[in-house]
């Protein structure tokens, strides 16, 4: 572990009642990095996002900047700038575009910064701002998850983690989404870690990527490594090398 | 439970609310204002126009439409459910009436105390919803109901048993030269609007979007930063304080509390009234509250056995031409009726 390591995971075991999900993964993310998760169906990438942000029981460690977050309440964790964009978006349907995107700032005090801060979700997403008064759930798909990104950065996060952005979009609104991620990450220097299906296009953005299995991490390396590794892309990426 | 399903619907067009966000989409927020002003001339004017049974009548249409405030906020609003609020009001009725039997508290204190009693009382009871939720939820809260009846039956030297407390009505100060009935009926007109300010100014606070955001998605909610067994006990709270408020009402209207009139099927017959009120609207305890008070007294004059079989029955109408209540009715037509004006 180098001195940057901005978040640090050790030993962890979550899972939901007596299924057991993860079974000690370690894992650590340099400050301002895009860390990318890859991995099957069923290898444990969402619960180790959920357990990031406190919404399962776990054993093990999780820091961040230092601070300890394990067993914290999700509300305590969000606190801590941890903004975590859930599998399926988690759009509130009824309520407006902009009504979602102030209750991402929900944590936070200060009209003023608010109001500064959706004009620069606006600047990222220029689509919502013509969508303000609407329903979030007329919206489409890769709008919600505009909608759900842009929210989440409203809480300023330090961590932004994103789970499956690419679910259910079109390659073109996925490519969009991704190069949005990695101008917010460069330009705020947010550290991301998002979880993908889509292993292509997370290592066209991230730094360092990890794949897991069944609970553990197998792999883990640079973008370029993962990719050159051919037992990755056999698995993974859906080609031989 | 989730809330008001609007999305359903067409899009609403960009334009559409500029305020208010879900309760001006289900009502429509341009017309609310004028809307609103002259229903409370109306309600003003009315008790002088009509015979002492019918101002009565409309009282507890407002103190229903109180109780049912409470219900929307939780389950319209916070997407929990009760089964049981009628026991909120069954505390609110009785902690005025024991007030003023035992200790002759003048009638105004009743009410802060009692719905004060109520809101404590949600905090506490509403320890379930933190854990539990849909049927589950609505099964616990309906046990509450269930088991009030019996308990105010038990303790007669308070509660006064199976006959119920009678108890003096709040007399009208003689420079209003208000009949009693009148006097009455502005008393629960001022709780009624001083209560729909409170739930407006609540939803439109962080603590509404607090609730609207448990209500929509409870994962999102959370990783925003929203408590939400704080949140949902506090829903819980607020409802039960609107509750409590008109049972106190209800006491002072009526002069007479007995268990029966809090049974299991009040609390029923208000989710009922809210759900064919509309669920998350603003008009739609008022609406429900009308429904509520004037199907069963209607429909009495037909057949003893009618207002049974018409309330069912009118309530599976409403809910397949209206599942958004009558007050979504009322928005859908306000809606079409622009457009064809549009048109022209």
């Amino acid at each position: 572990m180098t001195a940057d390591d901005f978040l640090t995971v050790t030993d962890l075991h979550a899972g939901y009642g007596e299924a057991r999900v993860l079974h000690g993964v370690n894992l650590s993310v340099g400050r301002g990095e895009i860390c990318a998760i890859l991995g099957p169906n069923g290898a444990g990438k969402t619960t180790l996002l959920r357990a990031l942000s406190g919404m399962v029981r776990v054993r093990g460690a999780v820091r961040l900047d230092g601070a300890d977050l394990t067993r914290r309440p999700p509300d305590a964790v969000a606190r801590r700038g941890v903004a975590h964009v859930p599998e399926g978006r988690g759009t509130f349907m009824p309520l407006t575009v902009e009504e979602n995107l102030r209750l991402g700032a929900f944590v936070r005090r200060g009209r003023g910064e608010v109001e500064a801060d959706l004009e620069r979700i606006y600047g990222y997403f220029p689509v919502l701002r013509e969508r303000l008064r609407q329903p979030a759930g007329s919206l489409s798909g890769g709008e919600q998850q505009m909608l759900a990104i842009g929210r989440a950065l409203m809480l300023r996060p330090r961590l932004l983690l994103l789970d499956e952005p690419s679910l259910g979009l079109a390659p073109m609104v996925t490519r969009e989404l991704f190069r949005i991620v990695q101008t917010i990450n460069e330009q705020e220097r947010t550290t991301v870690v998002v979880v993908e299906q889509n292993a292509h296009l997370a290592l066209d953005v991230a730094g360092r990527a990890h794949v897991l299995e069944t609970g553990r991490i197998v792999l883990s390396g640079s973008a370029e490594q993962i990719r050159a590794d051919e037992q990755v892309a056999q698995s993974y990426l859906g080609y031989r090398v | 439970m989730s809330g008001p399903t609007e999305v359903t619907d067409k899009p609403a067009p960009a334009a559409a609310p500029a305020r208010g966000g879900v309760l001006a989409r289900v009502t429509g927020a341009g017309w609310r204002r004028p809307a609103v002003a002259v229903l409370l001339v109306l309600a003003c004017y009315a008790p002088f126009q009509l015979v002492p049974f019918r101002v009565f009548q409309l009282t507890m249409v407002l103190v229903y439409a109180v109780a049912l405030l409470g219900l929307n906020l939780l389950v319209g609003h916070a997407g929990q459910i009760s089964l049981g609020h009628g026991a909120f009001m069954a505390v609110g009725a009785y902690g005025a009436a024991i007030m003023l039997d035992r200790w002759d508290v003048p009638h105004l204190v009743t009410l802060p105390v009692a719905a004060g009693l109520a809101f404590v009382l949600g905090l506490g009871l509403g320890l379930p919803a933190v854990r539990l939720r849909g049927l589950y939820l609505a099964l616990v809260t309906l046990a509450i109901a269930i088991f009030l009846v019996p308990l105010l039956k038990r303790f007669e030297s308070v509660t006064g048993g199976s006959m119920g407390l009678t108890l003096p009505k709040p007399a009208p100060p003689a420079w209003t030269g208000l009949a009693e009935d009148q006097w009455l009926y502005f008393l629960a007109l001022a709780v009624t609007v001083a209560a729909f300010l409170l739930a407006h100014g609540l939803l439109r606070s962080r603590v509404g979007r607090a609730l609207h955001a448990v209500r929509d998605n409870e994962t999102a909610a959370e990783v925003m930063g929203v408590r939400l067994p704080f949140y949902k006990r506090l829903a819980f709270a607020w409802s039960a304080m609107f509750a409590g408020a008109a049972g106190c009402v209800y006491t002072w209207v009526i002069g007479f509390v007995s268990p029966d009139s809090f049974a299991v099927t009040l609390s029923i017959t208000l989710l009922a009234g809210l759900v064919v009120g509309g669920l998350g609207s603003f008009a739609g305890p008022l609406l429900g509250g009308l429904f509520v008070m004037f199907v069963p007294s209607i429909s009495q004059d037909i057949n003893d056995a009618a207002p049974g079989v018409i309330f069912g029955l009118l309530i599976i109408v409403v809910m397949y031409v209206a599942p958004t209540g009558l007050a979504g009715l009322a928005g859908r037509l306000a809606r079409s009726t622009k457009r064809i004006l549009r048109k022209e």
